[in-house]
C-alpha cells in the first residue's frame, strides 16, 4: 500500500441505476481481497443489494438504527382546521373527507405542524426503528461486509449510509487497508454520504444517452468533494457512438479510463444464481474483463498519491447554495 | 384527473423506459402529462429525444433569515431545526447553513419574536416541456435536482405540485430508485400504481420493499417485469399475489429496445410491430379502460 494513505476509500458510483456498480463492486471486491485487507459496505439502504450479489442470507451483527419522529393527529382535539397541511414542507398530511391525517410514509418528523396547531392537537411517535445496519463479520471470500437497510418510506437514508460507513471505520480501526463503497443510484443524500470522505471514485456507466447524462452528474458531486475519478464502461459494445462520447467525456475531464467490460449473458445468469460473476463464471469474457480492471486498480492502489495528484480534477469546484434573500435578491 | 406513478425500487430495471412509451400510448386518446419525478437522475427527456427543457422555473426551498432588530438570541430556532442548519455561537445572531436546511420552516413557526424572514435557496429547477410525437402532443414535467444538493424530497413534492396544477386527464409520474419518502411522495393519493422490475434476486428484493407501502397505502398495484426472459419470473408472481397486485404484465428481453434506447426514439414510435410495443398496448388499453371507469 502507498506509504502516505494507510487507510483508504474508494467509492463505486454511477448516477443511473441498474448500470452494473453492484456486479462490478462483488467481483472487484474478490479480487482486491486478494491482495489487500478490504471491507466492504453497501451504501444503498433504500435498495441494499451487494450482499446478494455475494450470496449473503445470514448476518453475523443485526443492529435497529433508531431515528426521527412521526407526527400524529389526536383526533379528540383536531378541530380539521387544515393549518397542518398547509404548512407541511413535504405533502405530509392529506385531507380525506374533511379530517386531516399524516401519511407516515411520508412525515419527518421536523415539528412544523405542531408549531402552527391551534389547538396542539398534534404529537410524535418516537424511537423510530428506522432501519438496520447489517454487518457480516467474514464472508467465504474473506472480507467483511457492512450493510444497511431504511424501513421503506423514512427519509435522510444518507444519514445511515454515513453510519454504515462509520461501522466499517471501526471494524478497521488502526488496520491498514481499503475500504469499497458501493454507492446508490443518483446524486441526493445517500450518495453524497457515499462520496464524501473517498479517496477516489469508480464511475460507472453504459454507453446510452441516460447514462452519460447520469455520468456527468455524478461526476459533478465528485469534483464539488475534489476527489479523483476512475471510469468502466459496462455493456462497452451496445453502442459505439455513445462509448466514443463517454470516453471523450472522461479525457477531457481528466477522468482514469479502467477499462470496458463486455455486454455478457453470464452477468444475469450469475446474478440470478446469486453468485459474484467471478465466482460463478470465472472464463466468460466479463469476468476476463473484470479481472484487467482489477489489474489497473492494483497499480493504482500501490501509487494512490502519485496517481491522485495527476488525476485530481482540473479545478476544484465547490458546491456552492444559490441563495434567495428575502426581496427576491438572487445572490450566489 | 387520473394518476398513475410508475416505481420499482431498484434502478436501472426499466422505470423511465416504461413510463415513456405508456404516456405516449395514452396521450394519442387523452391529455397526458407525464412527470418526472427522479430528480437525482432524470431522464425521461432524454428517452423523447428533447434536447432543451423549456418554462424553467426555480424549486424554491424555505431558507430562514434573521431580523436582528426582532432577534433576541434565545436560542429556539436552534433547537427545533432537526438538521443542524442552525448554529447558535455564544453571544451571536443565529448561524445559518443553507446546505444543510431541509426548509422545513419549523424554525420561522417556533421563533416566539417573529424575527425570521421567509427567504429561499434553489433546490433546483422544474420545466415544462409540450411535445408532439406523431401528431400526438405531450406535456412533460421535470424536475432536476442542483448537483451537491441533497434535500430531494421537498423537490419531489414541488415539481408534483406544479404538475397537479396543469389540466389535464392523466398524470403520469416517473419516480426515482430507492424506497424512501421521496418514493411515497409520488404515491399518496394515486388510482394505479405500476411497479417495474426485473426477475432478478435484486429487482425482487427491491420490489418487495415498494410492495409494501403500496399495499399499505391501499393503492391498486400492477406489475410489470422488464427483461422477463432473463430470469425466474414465478418468485415475481409469487410476491404479487401476496401484495395483492391486480395485474402482472411481462415484457421479454429484446434487442428493439437497445436500439430504441441508443437512438432515443422510444419503442412504440420506432417500432410499432415489436413484441414490446403489444405488450405496451396492451396495458395502455388496461389503464384507458380504468380511466374511462374512472378508477372504479
Amino acid at each position: 500500500m502507498g506509504s502516505s494513505i494507510p487507510q483508504l476509500e474508494i467509492v463505486i458510483a454511477s448516477g443511473k441505476g441498474g448500470v452494473g456498480k453492484s456486479t462490478l463492486a462483488s467481483s472487484l471486491a474478490i479480487l482486491l481481497a486478494k491482495k489487500y485487507y478490504i471491507i466492504a459496505v453497501d451504501a444503498d439502504a433504500e435498495a441494499p443489494n451487494l450482499h446478494i450479489a455475494l450470496g449473503i442470507d445470514e448476518w453475523d451483527v443485526v443492529e435497529p438504527y433508531i431515528e426521527g419522529r412521526i407526527a400524529y393527529i389526536n383526533r379528540d382535539k383536531c378541530t380539521d382546521c387544515g393549518l397542518c397541511a398547509n404548512a407541511c414542507q413535504f405533502g405530509a398530511i392529506e385531507e380525506s373527507n374533511g379530517k386531516y391525517y399524516v401519511n407516515k410514509w411520508i412525515c419527518e418528523g421536523c415539528y412544523t405542524c405542531s408549531f402552527v396547531c391551534p389547538v396542539k392537537a398534534i404529537s410524535f411517535e418516537r424511537d423510530i426503528v428506522a432501519g438496520h445496519i447489517y454487518v457480516k463479520e467474514k464472508t467465504i471470500y474473506g472480507f467483511p461486509l457492512v450493510s444497511s437497510e431504511i424501513t421503506p418510506g423514512r427519509p435522510n437514508s444518507g444519514k445511515l449510509v454515513t453510519e454504515a460507513k462509520n461501522k466499517a471505520k471501526k471494524i478497521m480501526g488502526s488496520k491498514k487497508g481499503l475500504i469499497l463503497v458501493d454507492a446508490a443510484a443518483g446524486i441526493g443524500c445517500q450518495v453524497i454520504s457515499s462520496i464524501a470522505g473517498a479517496h477516489a471514485a469508480i464511475l460507472v456507466a453504459e454507453p446510452t444517452p441516460s447514462s452519460l447524462s447520469d455520468l456527468k452528474r455524478i461526476h459533478k458531486l465528485a469534483k464539488h468533494f475534489g476527489i479523483p475519478s476512475m471510469l468502466v464502461i459496462n455493456k462497452a459494445d451496445i453502442s459505439e457512438e455513445y462509448r466514443e462520447k463517454i470516453l471523450e467525456y472522461a479525457r477531457r475531464e481528466n477522468i482514469d479510463y479502467l477499462g470496458d467490460i463486455p455486454y455478457d449473458e453470464n452477468v444475469p445468469r450469475s446474478i440470478n444464481t446469486m453468485k459474484p460473476l467471478l465466482e460463478a463464471y470465472p472464463d466468460t469474457k466479463a469476468s476476463k474483463a473484470i479481472i484487467r480492471i482489477a489489474g489497473k486498480l492494483v497499480k493504482i492502489i500501490d501509487n494512490i498519491s502519485e496517481w491522485r495528484l495527476k488525476h485530481l480534477p482540473a479545478k476544484i469546484e465547490p458546491f456552492i447554495p444559490l441563495i434567495i434573500k428575502p426581496g427576491n435578491n438572487i445572490v450566489k | 384527473m387520473f394518476r398513475i406513478t410508475v416505481t420499482g425500487g431498484k434502478g436501472g430495471t426499466g422505470k423511465s423506459f416504461v413510463a415513456v412509451n405508456l404516456a405516449l400510448l395514452l396521450a394519442k386518446h387523452f391529455r397526458t402529462v407525464l412527470v418526472d419525478l427522479d430528480l437525482e437522475a432524470p431522464n425521461d427527456h432524454i428517452l423523447l429525444s428533447i434536447d432543451k427543457l423549456e418554462n424553467e422555473e426555480p424549486i424554491k426551498l424555505f431558507l430562514p433569515f434573521i431580523n436582528t432588530n426582532k432577534c433576541t438570541k434565545c436560542g429556539v430556532c436552534a433547537k427545533v431545526c432537526d438538521t443542524g442548519a442552525i448554529l447558535l455561537p455564544g453571544g451571536a445572531y443565529p448561524i445559518i447553513f443553507p446546505r444543510l436546511c431541509s426548509g422545513c420552516k419549523a424554525c420561522y413557526y417556533a421563533c416566539p419574536y417573529n424575527a425570521i424572514i421567509e427567504g429561499y435557496h434553489v433546490l433546483g429547477y422544474v420545466y415544462r416541456t409540450s411535445i408532439i410525437i406523431e401528431n400526438t402532443e405531450l406535456t412533460l414535467v421535470t424536475g432536476v435536482l442542483r448537483e451537491g444538493e441533497e434535500h430531494v424530497p421537498p423537490g419531489v413534492n414541488y415539481t408534483r405540485k406544479k404538475a397537479e396544477e396543469i389540466e389535464t386527464d392523466i398524470l403520469l409520474m416517473d419516480t426515482g430508485a430507492g424506497t424512501g419518502n421521496q418514493i411515497s411522495i409520488a404515491l399518496k393519493n394515486v388510482d394505479l400504481t405500476i411497479i417495474v422490475t426485473e426477475p432478478t434476486p435484486l429487482g425482487i428484493h427491491d420490489m418487495s420493499n415498494v410492495l409494501k407501502i403500496t399495499n399499505e397505502m391501499g393503492i391498486r398495484t400492477w406489475t410489470i417485469i422488464n427483461k422477463s426472459s432473463i430470469g425466474d419470473t414465478s418468485k415475481i408472481y409469487e410476491i404479487s399475489n401476496k401484495y395483492n397486485v391486480e395485474k402482472i404484465y411481462e415484457i421479454p428481453y429484446h434487442r428493439d429496445v437497445v436500439s430504441s434506447y441508443v437512438e432515443r426514439k422510444p419503442i412504440v414510435v420506432k417500432y410499432k410491430n415489436s413484441p414490446i410495443t403489444r405488450v405496451f398496448n396492451e396495458v395502455a388499453q388496461s389503464i384507458m379502460e380504468l380511466v374511462r371507469s374512472n378508477g372504479k
